[in-house]
């Protein structure tokens, strides 16, 4: 692991979100964890920090909105970038007024994701300057 | 816009309050129409999804599918409603195509009763793995979408083997066998034989068998292979199912049962366990294709495996069949060429090669030694490694994987493609540097334009303008060019990559694109300025960066590290929803298949709907009672058209008075684009054209009863207008002329339907005329079908000024054709009134009113 990668965590129950997103990011030089069993990465996040954390919201087992409570309440410094189905986009923006680095509908172009992730990793490298 | 609509509605109900009949008709006029364009939004939505640059999931397909179905089903209720009731056979339509949608979604359809047992490579439809099994899938595409010389041959499907399988009552025997194993009861070998000897003493099915034989029509001899699903994709399988070769047409039954049986093979039963395989369904298909008389055979590897020389591909290759590579049974000759143009072999190891494999006589294949003079002899001729480095190259463009390909030279030195597959290069890891790698090459263009296709891909730039452009356009260039324009499918599978400055990611162009996987970009300004002729680009359209020169670092960690996005469930599972959705197969109004039954896809029903509505509102017997009342407009001018105007709002001067209207009075910007091409000074000839003795006598004879395609509207025509929408109904002489057009600011929202059909002369004659609309109308990317003497032509999603352009055109060419199929005597002079056209028009043209027309082909 290279000391100034970010580290990156995306989960989403949708294998190919998880798919598609890891050498998409990858290629923009992060290191990405993908999970779609969100207990798993509930694990994950209890044992290891991540820069930013992708999450969608409905999710069997703990949803979304537990997990990023979570991964907040670990490391207030990481940013959230939430990844939602169009229907439940207003909803999503309402219940997260705060703490959320940005939200994404469903279905996404990979490059509006990856400019999101830019600027949440230009304002992480901003803060920690 | 509605609620203007409704209010001017209000108005003139307000003015005639004892209609009825007249305000439903209108209101579901008008839903029908705002459904049709919300279907055409969704289907063209779907088609830009496949195309990469989105990240969906199954969820949204399964939304987008339901609510077409909804909007149709309301569509199909309002044409009932405005017909009383004529089409209630739509019902039954709209169930035959979302039944077959909603399996699929279900991921329920594979195995059903719609799919046959037996399928020419040829005929195998797109993207089935699952029923023809991942090496005759991948066949079937190179056969069809590479259009690479394949052994002609079949697939014994899926579905064939679970025939077999309960024909024989061996599924449940089969399970309990397996569950033995696996609770370690009894070895693999053991299980093995239990379940090869039950499928090998087993019974074809007559229905099978008898649809072997007609495939296999002839006394020859065939290669037989397996082809299961799985096998081939993310797991190899390599070699674990066995394949006969050389097998008479009289023992292919036996050799069906035989590959069937491979399935089960102790290896192959290990493999799957320890794959985590085994508590699924094994689904085996088998290929069968006519033998090669192979005289030299081998392997390519479109990247060197141990990767050291990471800018070559190599050759393997031995005298005789192709088991002596393929199995590895000595030594063969190597060759190691340069993947750039122009492909310099930078080294050939020639083998001892002491033994081949052959075919016997009556059947099968022997061993035997080489002759000892050829022993050491080289087996490829320069001529012949090019042909093979060429395919590869392809074959990995198209796959956008490392391809290993099986292939064989004939006796009479023709090379054959036999079989491609990915090939498992060890993964490199992702450079640090990847994106400061990149940031040293120039970037050309950045973060415009919208991707029709994701990918990456790098070549010289050719720009193509025109038929003769097109001829000399290079395999593996990169296409740059203006506009989209439909005639340029030709040349989309010798591209690298497309860039194109105007058009639509929905479009024709775009379509054809994404089915030979050609990263493309549209909407790129200037493009045609920035990218020089000749100049050698990568382009990345994943990230939307033009880079100049190549960018071999970026090239080669997208070969070997991302995921080909088109192999993924979800964008397999789109490609075969669209194959039901969004192709148009009903073209000819007056076709008798233009009816319920007749419709294929669901945006067939929707043409279907959308045309049987506007005749509906058209109908002229009723049309008089209906619209009593109803303030229809009669334009007033010189040209004889006739014409009366219906303003559902927005598209006429409100300070019109009474029932005469002027041109200069429309405010519809469709209708004062198309008005401004036909009332051009000299477009409207009506001088009598000269007529030659077989063109007069035909149409003295002729009666309007056989003008197809219209409703009989004697004496007038109708235009149906708004702000931005025109439907025009045009009877010009023997002509029936149909244009509907939308013209707004956004322009995903537009689009131009063309039709014309009819005319003064024989059918031949009345053909030319239509081939001649349809060289100028593609000129100007409109997607043009022909049939006889009918035009249909169609342009999508252009802004608003080139959509005005072209209605601009479609009016001068109303004119220009009035009479024209009487002077078209033969069909050399298509190309010359070609010419005639555009010189009449370029004089009239103001400078830099071309809207974008290349120069003529």
């Amino acid at each position: 692991m290279s000391p100034n990668k970010l580290r990156i965590l995306v989960l989403d129950d949708e294998p190919i979100v998880c798919k598609r997103l890891k050498p998409a990011l990858e290629k923009l030089g992060y290191e990405v964890d993908t999970f779609t069993q969100s207990p798993e990465a509930m694990l994950q996040i209890q044992q290891s920090r991540y820069d930013i954390i992708i999450t969608d919201l409905k999710m069997k087992e703990i949803d979304g909105m537990q997990f990023l409570s979570e991964a907040k309440k670990r490391h207030p410094q990481t940013e959230v970038i939430v990844i939602t189905g169009f229907a439940t986009m207003e909803t999503a923006k309402q219940s997260f007024q705060k703490g959320v680095f940005d939200f994404i509908a469903k279905p996404f172009k990979l490059t509006e994701i990856q400019d999101v992730v830019q600027r949440a990793a230009t304002k992480i490298r901003g803060a920690a300057a | 816009m509605l609620q203007h609509l409704k209010d001017i509605w209000n108005k003139i109900t307000r003015a005639k309050p004892d209609l009825v009949a007249f305000p439903e008709v209108f209101e579901h006029f008008q839903e029908l129409l705002g459904d049709h364009q919300r279907v055409m939004e969704l289907i063209a939505d779907l088609g830009e999804k496949s195309g990469g640059e989105y990240i969906f999931d199954r969820k949204y397909l399964i939304d987008t599918t339901e609510e077409i179905q909804n909007l149709i089903l309301h569509m199909v209720k309002g044409l009932n409603l405005i017909s009383s009731n004529r089409y209630l056979d739509l019902y039954s339509t709209i169930d035959r195509i979302f039944i077959p949608l909603e399996a699929e979604l279900r991921g329920r359809l594979t195995l059903s009763r719609e799919m046959p047992y037996v399928l020419a490579l040829r005929e195998a439809p797109p993207d089935r793995p699952e029923l023809i099994g991942g090496k005759a899938n991948a066949l079937s595409i190179i056969v069809q979408n590479l259009s690479l010389p394949v052994p002609p041959g079949f697939v014994i499907t899926t579905r064939a083997w679970r025939r077999f399988l309960e024909h024989n009552h061996l599924e449940e025997r089969i399970h309990g066998w397996l569950e033995a194993w696996a609770a370690g009861e009894v070895d693999e070998s053991h299980t093995s034989r239990q379940i090869q000897y039950s499928i090998l003493a087993g019974v074809v099915p007559q229905v099978v068998s008898a649809e072997i034989r007609r495939q296999a029509d002839k006394e020859s001899f065939w290669a037989v292979r397996s082809s299961a699903f799985g096998e081939d994709g993310e797991l190899t399988f390599a070699g674990l199912h066995d394949s006969f070769l050389n097998v008479p047409t009289k023992g292919l039954v036996k050799a069906f049962k035989q590959v069937l049986a491979s399935l089960f093979s102790p290896e192959s039963l290990v493999y799957r366990k320890r794959m985590g395989m085994l508590g699924e369904e094994a689904a085996m298909a088998v290929l069968v294709q006519e033998m090669v008389a192979s005289t030299v055979s081998g392997v390519i590897h479109s990247l060197e495996a141990s990767a050291t020389e990471p800018d070559c591909l190599v050759i393997y290759a031995s005298w005789g069949l192709g088991r002596t590579v393929v199995e590895g049974r000595g030594p063969v000759d190597r060759y190691v060429v340069e993947r750039d143009s122009p492909h310099r072999l930078r080294r050939q190891e020639i083998g001892r090669k002491t033994t081949l494999s052959r075919r016997l006589a009556g059947g099968g294949e022997e061993v035997a030694p080489v002759p000892l003079e050829k022993q050491e002899q080289p087996t490829l001729s320069e001529e012949a490694i090019q042909t093979l480095v060429r395919w590869a190259l392809s074959l990995e463009r198209y796959f956008k994987r490392p391809q290993e390909i099986e292939w064989a030279l004939d006796d009479a030195g023709q090379c054959w493609l036999l079989q491609s597959r990915g090939f498992l290069v060890p993964k490199a890891t992702v450079p640090q540097s990847l994106s400061e790698t990149c940031a040293q090459y120039p970037v050309l263009i950045q973060n415009t334009g919208g991707v029709a296709h994701a990918g990456v891909s790098a070549g010289v730039v050719c720009q193509v303008q025109s038929d003769a452009d097109m001829n000399r356009f290079p395999e593996g260039a990169v296409l740059v060019t203006k506009y989209t324009a439909p005639w340029l499918a030709r040349i989309v599978p010798k591209a690298a990559a497309i860039v194109a400055e105007r058009g639509s990611v929905a479009g024709h162009l775009a379509t054809i694109a994404r089915e030979f996987r050609v990263p493309t970009i549209i909407g790129v300004e200037g493009a045609t300025d920035l990218l020089e002729e000749g100049l050698e680009v990568t382009v990345d359209t994943k990230s939307r960066v033009i880079y100049a020169g190549r960018v071999k670092e970026l090239l080669q960690y997208e070969l070997l590290q991302t995921m080909a996005f088109e192999d993924a469930p979800e964008f397999r599972l789109l490609r075969r929803l669209l194959t039901r959705i969004a192709p148009l197969y009903l073209i000819d109004p007056a076709a008798p298949d233009f009816s319920p039954e007749g419709c294929k896809t669901a945006h067939d029903v929707l043409r279907f709907i959308h045309e049987k509505a506007v005749q509906e509102l058209m109908d002229l017997p009723r049309f008089a009672k209906r619209f009593k009342g109803v303030q229809i407009w009669t334009l007033v001018t010189d040209i004889p058209l006739g014409l009366k105007v219906l303003d559902l709002g927005g598209g006429i001067d409100p300070a019109a008075e009474g029932s005469k209207l002027h041109p200069e009075q429309f405010r519809s910007r469709p209708m004062q684009a198309l008005w401004s091409g036909l009332s051009e000074p000299g477009v409207w000839s009506t001088e009598p054209v000269p007529v030659d003795f077989k063109g007069l006598m035909s149409s003295f004879s002729k009666s309007w009863g056989e003008t197809p395609g219209g409703s009989g509207t004697a004496g007038f025509n109708l235009a149906v207008i708004n702000e931005t929408y025109l439907n025009l109904h045009l009877h010009l002489g023997y002509h029936f002329n149909l244009i509907d057009a939308r013209l707004e600011p956004e322009s995903s929202r537009n689009h131009i339907y063309f039709r014309f059909v009819g005319g003064v002369t024989d059918l031949t004659r009345r053909s030319r005329r239509a081939q001649l609309l349809a060289k100028i109308l593609s000129q100007y990317h409109f997607k043009v079908d022909t049939k006889g003497d009918l035009v249909v032509a169609r342009v999508l999603h252009l802004p608003q000024e080139d959509m005005q352009e072209r209605l601009k055109l479609l009016g001068r060419l109303i004119g220009f054709t009035r009479q024209l199929d009487i002077q078209l005597r033969h069909d050399e002079d298509i190309p010359e009134f070609v010419e005639a056209f555009f010189h009449q028009m370029m004089e009239r043209l103001d400078a830099g009113d071309t809207g974008g027309k290349y120069e003529s082909q």
